[in-house]
């Protein structure tokens, strides 16, 4: 008699969550650390491998597969961002480097952007990758921007070079995680809730392009998200939030906790992202209307129509786990005609920005204004309950009514601080000192925000003009942030 | 005979980002250049030296050229086009030939080998060849020699520095005046040409760089040991300062193109302290006062930062470490005050504006900077007329029949 055996991604010899085909790279310190947070909690049998110049860093990776270049040049003392020495010591181990880029499929490669031997190492791998007929997806973080002006610039033209090899790019930003109010206050829990988030996004990738699961996604689904960009018109265009529960657990529960997720946290993405991934993998016990309804929660949270694909794919290692990744995008840049985001009906419209805010406003009912004497409670109808920020200490004036409204009720809930200090009616679960810091964190990234606005006047019509990184067609002054009193 | 007497005209075009220009001149039979004269007019629609609305651009040339035909009394049939954008890339190469001849004597086929070969190197996908530049030859001894004929080698090496562009691009300007019917006799990249024009064959063996800061772009070629080495054109022009002063004083375009020629300076004087400039008022335009120290502030970080991107470029080039000579600027843009000195605060090496070498004929455009590209393509067009073999009998006869017939617009 014949025996028919479960195949694919039912049976029991099925491939891990990552099959041979697809490889996690980690370059530089931020690679090696987030390939750490995928061997320690990510599937077991994945072809991670990691690469840096540095010894401590290479010697403090739970990596199996880890490799220290340069050591004669530089004695496993790292590069110091000396970009040209990197590139010296990637073509002296160019031997070592042949073997990473062959063999599979798909090449994921992690990296700091203003690592110098990481960037060295991706141009590098990203190049063989290509040559030996890999997709190469490369997931960059952003330095912060107290880093330094150098070091940023080091990260824009990364940018620039990575979306001129690789075919999908997507770029976070350390500053992104910081500004968030859910965001651990520790900066050494803030590096390794940003390693791990990134360990998810890369999971998440790796189970989008492999071809098993209940609902397929494949890489042409990841590159129309992540790979039209050019240059460095798009200096941040990824968000990821990840959730894990216990099947028993219900639906809202897991969306919840998703929205809570600390780079979801600043709701002005949602005026950017207008597209998403939605992978989701579990048991076997994992049905197709199980994933619809989660997927369909997630929707109804959105206050915009963001354009949703979804992956499902199963694992039986999970023991009664589900996992839910979210990777966000946005597919036309900041000042560019973006795609129709429609607004819900029903849903509270995103109210008007002022000069020089940064956080979203809480929105009021305009039909029945705060009242003095009274501190009134904030009803956010945005996706994510988060603690509402601190007001700019000085408002612009701008004619439109619902904006004044608004100045005069942040006014009215300055005034009325139970204890005086500004804000704090506001933000009742933090301290003064924290709602002063969150304040300042917020102002950097508005200027980050600036970076891609002025436009190139005469030369809007023209190709641009792009150095290292650099759009020379929008004024030096404006990029170097001189002064010039009108 | 009619063609026995004929003129030896040769006219230069340059289709720039601020203006679109025309020379005309005169090889007379003893070789020297007279400039009969020049027709110019403002350029519509071309941006970094390239078209953006081709019509427009159309329009401007064809102005310029009935600009130059009305003051010379030539009809123009033919021109010598200057190409520049920043689409264009340079390289150097180097190919070498076997010397297959009795006693190893390398004769003119072999010369004519090795450069039929330069013209026939792979380039980029949709990129032409603007020029193959020769650079020297080298023997298998390792001698090197710039005419090799006659010399005994088994090997000719010969090393080149090519330059080409996007075939697209350079059509495009090709066919603004060809659908004119005006023929393109030859182009030449326009920092060659204006080398031409500024340097002497002297300064070309000691070594010079020359900047030709134009209105859209700019674009620098270097010269060493009489060879050229290096070019390069960025993106970034004097138009680019006035879009600064546009968007930073908050000021119409004529008013800030204006602000820059006679008020601006590219160096920064603690002593201007708080001055004001007073912008006077218009029927649709306050009166307002400007500092000028922004202006400043402007124009010298957009400068400072062309330089910068130049000189990064320039030692990134293999003949840098050897360089012991001069930069040279030139261009419209060159005009603005202080540009020598903000020019030899950044390059490692003397820094001077650019004179351009004397010539016969109308001398009224002679210490223009503007110029130095269209002047300069004269000379490029003189030396490959007379490097080009005269034609003789039936050729000469229908090479003059058909001018005179594009003389009436018939082709």
């Amino acid at each position: 008699m014949i025996e028919f055996t479960a195949d694919g991604p039912f049976s029991e010899k099925a491939d891990p969550l990552f099959p041979d085909r697809v490889r996690v790279i980690g370059l530089g310190q931020t690679g090696a650390s987030v390939c750490d947070q995928l061997v320690l909690h990510g599937r077991p049998g994945q072809d991670i491998w990691v690469f840096d110049s540095d010894q401590q860093t290479i010697e403090a990776s739970v990596v199996p597969n880890r490799h220290l270049l340069g050591q004669d040049t530089v004695h496993g003392l790292g590069c110091s961002g000396d970009i040209d020495l990197a590139r010296e010591i990637v073509a002296r181990e160019a031997v070592r480097l042949a073997d990473p880029a062959h063999g599979c499929d798909f090449l994921i490669l992690i990296v700091g952007l203003g690592s110098a031997t990481g960037m060295a190492l991706a141009e590098h791998l990203m190049q063989l990758g290509r040559r030996a007929g890999a997709k190469v997806i490369a997931l960059g973080v952003q330095p912060f921007a107290f880093e330094g002006w150098a070091r940023r610039e080091r990260s824009i033209a990364a940018i620039t070079t990575l979306r001129a090899e690789a075919d999908s790019v997507l770029v976070l930003s350390h500053d992104r995680l910081s500004a968030s109010p859910g965001a651990p206050k520790n900066v050494r829990h803030n590096f390794h809730l940003m390693h791990q988030l990134l360990a998810q996004a890369a999971q998440a990738l790796a189970q989008v392009v492999c071809k098993r699961g209940l609902i397929q996604l494949s890489f042409a689904d990841v590159r129309s998200l992540y790979g039209r960009y050019e240059g460095s018109e798009a200096l941040e265009n990824c968000w990821v939030a990840h959730v894990e529960g216990d099947i028993h657990d219900t639906t809202d529960e897991l969306i919840e906790r998703l929205f809570n997720s600390p780079l979801l946290g600043d709701e002005s993405i949602w005026k950017l992202v207008d597209h998403a991934i939605v992978a989701v993998s579990g048991t076997r016990d994992l049905g197709l209307s199980d994933v619809q309804e989660m997927v369909g929660a997630f929707k109804r949270r959105l206050d915009t129509d963001v354009a949703i694909a979804t992956s499902a794919s199963l694992d039986d290692e999970q023991h009664d786990r589900v996992r839910m990744t979210v990777l966000l995008a946005m597919t036309a840049p900041v000042g560019a005609p973006a795609p129709e985001k429609p607004v819900k009906s029903g849903s509270t419209a995103p109210l008007p920005r002022r000069i020089g805010e940064t956080a979203p406003l809480p929105t009021v009912d305009a039909t029945q204004p705060a009242k003095k004497g009274k501190s009134t409670p904030v009803k956010n109808t945005t996706p994510k309950a988060a603690p509402v920020k601190p007001v700019q200490p000085k408002p612009a004036p701008v004619p439109e009514p619902e904006v004044e409204f608004i100045a005069q009720a942040e006014e009215e809930f300055l005034e009325e601080s139970p204890d005086g200090e500004p804000g704090l009616a506001l933000v009742p679960d933090e301290a003064p000192g924290e709602a002063t810091r969150a304040a300042r964190r917020v102002e950097a990234k508005q200027e980050e925000m600036q970076f891609d606005g002025p436009t190139r006047g005469r030369f809007e019509k023209t190709h641009e003009t792009i150095y290292r990184g650099e759009n020379l067609d929008q004024p030096t002054f404006r990029r170097r942030r001189l002064m010039v009193k009108l | 005979m009619f063609w026995g007497k004929s003129r030896n005209i040769v006219v230069a075009l340059e289709v720039g980002s601020t203006k679109v220009a025309a020379a005309v001149g005169e090889i007379r039979p003893d070789g020297t250049l007279a400039l009969l004269g020049i027709g110019e007019g403002p350029s519509g629609q071309v941006r970094k030296c390239e078209i953006v609305d081709f019509e427009v651009a159309q329009g401007c040339v064809r102005e310029a050229l009935a600009a130059a035909e009305q003051k010379t009394d030539v009809v123009i049939a033919e021109v010598y086009l200057a190409i520049s954008g920043a689409h264009m890339r340079s390289s150097n190469i180097r190919l070498s030939t076997a010397v297959n001849h009795d006693g190893d004597e390398i004769t003119h086929d072999d010369v004519q080998e090795i450069h039929d070969m330069a013209a026939a190197q792979p380039l980029p996908n949709d990129h032409a060849i603007v020029h193959h530049l020769l650079q020297y030859y080298v023997l298998d001894d390792g001698s090197k020699t710039d005419n090799p004929i006659g010399l005994a080698s088994k090997k000719l090496t010969a090393h080149f520095h090519q330059v080409y562009g996007l075939a697209t691009r350079l059509q495009t300007t090709i066919r603004c005046v060809k659908e004119l019917s005006i023929d393109v006799r030859n182009f030449a990249l326009s920092s060659y040409a204006t080398a031409q024009a500024v340097l002497t064959r002297h300064q070309k063996q000691v070594g010079a760089v020359v900047i030709n800061l134009g209105g859209g772009v700019s674009d620098y070629i270097a010269y060493q040991r009489g060879a050229v080495v290096h070019t390069g054109v960025l993106g970034v022009g004097g138009d680019h300062l006035t879009n600064d002063i546009v968007s930073g004083l908050k000021i119409p375009y004529a008013k800030a193109e204006t602000l820059k020629k006679t008020e601006g300076s590219v160096i920064l004087d603690p002593s201007d302290g708080d001055g004001a400039i007073t912008l006077p008022g218009a029927y649709n335009f306050e009166e307002r006062n400007i500092y000028r120290t922004s202006l400043n502030t402007i124009m010298q970080a957009r400068q400072a930062e062309i330089f910068e991107i130049i000189l990064d470029d320039l030692q990134a080039a293999q003949f840098w470490p050897d360089f012991a000579g001069t930069i040279y600027l030139t261009g419209g843009a060159s005009q603005v005050k202080g540009l020598v000195e903000l020019g030899s605060q950044i390059f490692p090496c003397p820094v001077e504006l650019a004179h351009q070498s004397p010539f016969d004929g109308d001398q009224n455009y002679g210490r223009r900077p503007d110029l130095s590209t269209l002047l300069g393509l004269l000379h490029y067009a003189r030396q490959a007329e007379l490097e080009t073999p005269a034609s003789r009998g039936l050729a000469r006869v229908g090479q003059s029949l058909k001018k005179a017939l594009a003389n009436m617009r018939v082709i």
